[in-house]
């Protein structure tokens, strides 16, 4: 089948100013500023099929919202195509747009002061959404993301959880064959964070809506995604499926233990036995295992190091997205390339 | 919408009654969301209205005052000049009422992020923060227009049908959009700025300031002064040049006719200078 989004050689430069100190500094900044290019997106290519749903990943500043915001027409690279649905996005934006959805986890798209159902109603009139397909989408809605009782509250009165909730609705309302959602479960504790991926597989069977998000939450990826676009400054450092990430990069979860007495970090690695676990004297009575979870169970960890020792505290830890990124990006920078 | 294609379906070039008129709708609905949200504070609404018309009064006054003292100003008698300024107060009404987004372009658009969310959407993008907000005080200014001109009028001795006809009201009814057009076009210029430069330029304030210059006939002012309103800051055509077609000599009249041209011509550059900007368009952080 044909791609669904073509993006190849993609780049985007930002120019920036240095600023100098000092009214001297200043004066000197706006004769002659020191100018300099910083190049956020560097030569970034994949396809999307439709209907798959990719985890775009990275750090902060690696460039994610960058390549986003290209993808979905409000900035304008500096090199490469993108072509999605046959079109390009900056260039027939208000073409386009009509087509795609978007979701920024940091800040809402509906009208602020206003209930929640005026947003729905001008977004009917300007995606020009019929009545059937409007009070169909209005009930799905209801059904998936109980919305129906929001309707009447004003936005600025809704809970971080409940204004996703509704953004995604609005995000929804025209039916877009794309969904870009930039750091979706940001800020939202555990239940509110289930409700939204339980919502994103149901839409995605549904519509066969395709859908790319960019996250910091490894169990956003894990739950919803199967290939993973991993960025860092810039570049793809890997594109593949998330089961063959999890197999160069191993599952590394890092156990923290506060023994009651002081105790070498040999001493424990003796209690571990044969088991491939590594030791680490942390701070004070703390030591920190860490071992591939595919190879070795905590339980047994802890079940080795309770009988040896007295324990005071134990805290298991998975191991977060940006040592999965460096993990990758030491791979690549060793010659494993990605 | 069968998931099996690849393809979006382009939505063409629908012919050109039926965009304006999706365009209308689009606008239509962007005012009234902006009355309910106004109307969601129902006391700075009030307080808003009865300031409005409270300044309304009190401008009123302050001319009455002023122009007791002038008696005419280098062949043009007062209530000539009268008019001038009155006519002068609608355009400057229209481009009140719709520019109040333009001031703070920079900062909560570009700087504060709102721009991103205006190019996520099906409509034009200039069309989106225009009719995001208005100045709901522009209408002051045209009433108070409005009433001056009426005024000025009489003591000039014209009556409806006697020295100011139907035609005079029509083109009444294109020169003030027109010149209003002028104002729009100038400030979206010095707006469209802030796409190059992140800081605040701060042209458009002293740029403001210079509106009150092009109250009076220019021809009170020195040759360049005169060249310079008219073709390089051209605010000569905001009020002096539309309103000498009722208070001018023939050949005045015929210059005023050009406001509409002119009003087409420095918003449509200012239009094709902010498709460059957003072009250039820098998103914020994140």
């Amino acid at each position: 089948m044909e791609p669904l989004i073509r993006v190849e050689g993609l780049c985007k430069d930002y120019r920036l100013v240095d600023r100098r100190e000092g009214v001297s500094g200043g004066l000197k900044d706006l004769v002659r500023p020191r100018r300099r290019l910083l190049r956020a997106v560097d030569d970034v290519s994949f396809t999307i099929e439709p209907g798959e749903m990719v985890g775009y990943i990275g750090a902060n500043g690696a460039g994610k919202s960058t390549t986003i915001k290209m993808l979905t027409g409000i900035l304008t690279p500096s090199a490469g195509t993108v072509e999605v649905g046959g079109l390009v996005p900056w260039r027939q934006r208000q073409q386009y747009t009509r087509h795609i959805g978007v979701v920024f986890g940091q800040r809402t798209q509906l009208w602020w002061d206003l209930a929640v159902v005026e947003s729905f109603r001008l977004l009917k009139k300007i995606y020009e959404v019929d009545d059937a397909t409007y009070e169909r989408q209005m009930a799905l809605f209801d059904e998936l993301l109980e919305t129906g009782k929001l309707l009447s509250q004003p936005v600025r009165k809704l809970s971080l959880g409940q204004r996703m909730r509704c953004d995604l609705a609005a995000a929804l309302l025209h039916r877009p064959r794309v969904l870009f959602l930039d750091e979706p479960t940001i800020g939202l504790d555990v239940v509110a964070k289930e409700n939204i991926r339980g919502f994103l597989r149901d839409i995605r069977q549904r519509d066969g809506v395709t859908v790319i998000l960019t996250t910091h939450d490894l169990g956003d990826i894990e739950q919803l995604c199967r290939r993973v676009i991993i960025i860092d400054q810039g570049r793809v450092h890997f594109d593949g499926e998330l089961a063959d990430l999890r197999r160069r990069v191993g599952q590394t979860v890092s156990l923290s233990v506060e023994l009651r007495e002081p105790a070498g970090s040999d001493e424990l690695a003796a209690a571990t036995g044969a088991l491939p676990v590594a030791w680490e004297a942390a701070s004070g009575l703390r030591h920190v295992a860490r071992f591939n979870r595919a190879e070795v169970r905590a339980a047994e960890v802890i079940r080795l190091v309770v009988n040896d020792r007295q324990v005071q505290d134990l805290h298991l830890a998975e191991q977060p997205i940006e040592h999965v990124v460096r993990e990758i990006y030491r791979q690549a920078a060793a010659g494993g390339g990605a | 919408m069968d998931a099996g294609t690849t393809r979006f379906a382009a939505a063409g070039a629908r012919p050109l009654p039926a965009r304006l008129a999706w365009q209308a709708r689009i606008f239509g609905a962007y005012f009234v969301q902006f009355l309910k949200m106004r109307l969601a504070y129902r006391m700075d609404f009030l307080v808003d209205t009865l300031a409005v018309g409270f300044s309304l009064l009190i401008q009123l006054a302050v001319l009455g005052v002023l122009f007791g003292k002038v008696s005419a100003l280098d062949g043009w008698n007062f209530p000539q000049v009268l008019f001038i300024y009155g006519f002068s107060l609608v355009p400057l009404g229209l481009f009140n009422l719709v520019s109040v987004n333009l001031y703070g372009f920079a900062d909560e658009y570009l700087i504060g992020g709102r721009f991103d969310r205006v190019l996520l959407r099906p409509v034009g993008s200039l069309a989106q923060v225009i009719f995001e907000s208005f100045n709901v005080s522009g209408l002051n200014e045209i009433l108070l227009g409005l009433a001056v001109m009426v005024h000025a009028g009489r003591e000039l001795g014209w009556k409806l049908g006697a020295g100011f006809g139907v035609q005079d009201l029509m083109v009444l009814a294109v020169l003030a959009p027109g010149a209003a057009l002028v104002y729009l076009g100038v400030f979206l210029a010095l707006t469209t700025v802030s796409f190059w430069f992140e800081d605040k330029m701060g042209l458009a304030p002293p740029v403001y300031n210079l509106i009150r210059f092009s109250r009076y006939p220019i021809t009170i002012y020195s040759l360049p002064v005169r060249v310079f309103l008219t073709f390089v800051l051209p605010f000569a055509w905001v009020a002096f040049y539309p309103a000498a077609w009722f208070v001018g000599g023939p050949h005045l009249a015929k210059v005023a006719l050009l406001t509409p041209l002119v009003g087409a011509v420095v918003f449509g550059g200012a239009v094709l200078l902010w498709r460059r900007g957003v072009r250039n368009y820098v998103s914020t952080g994140s």
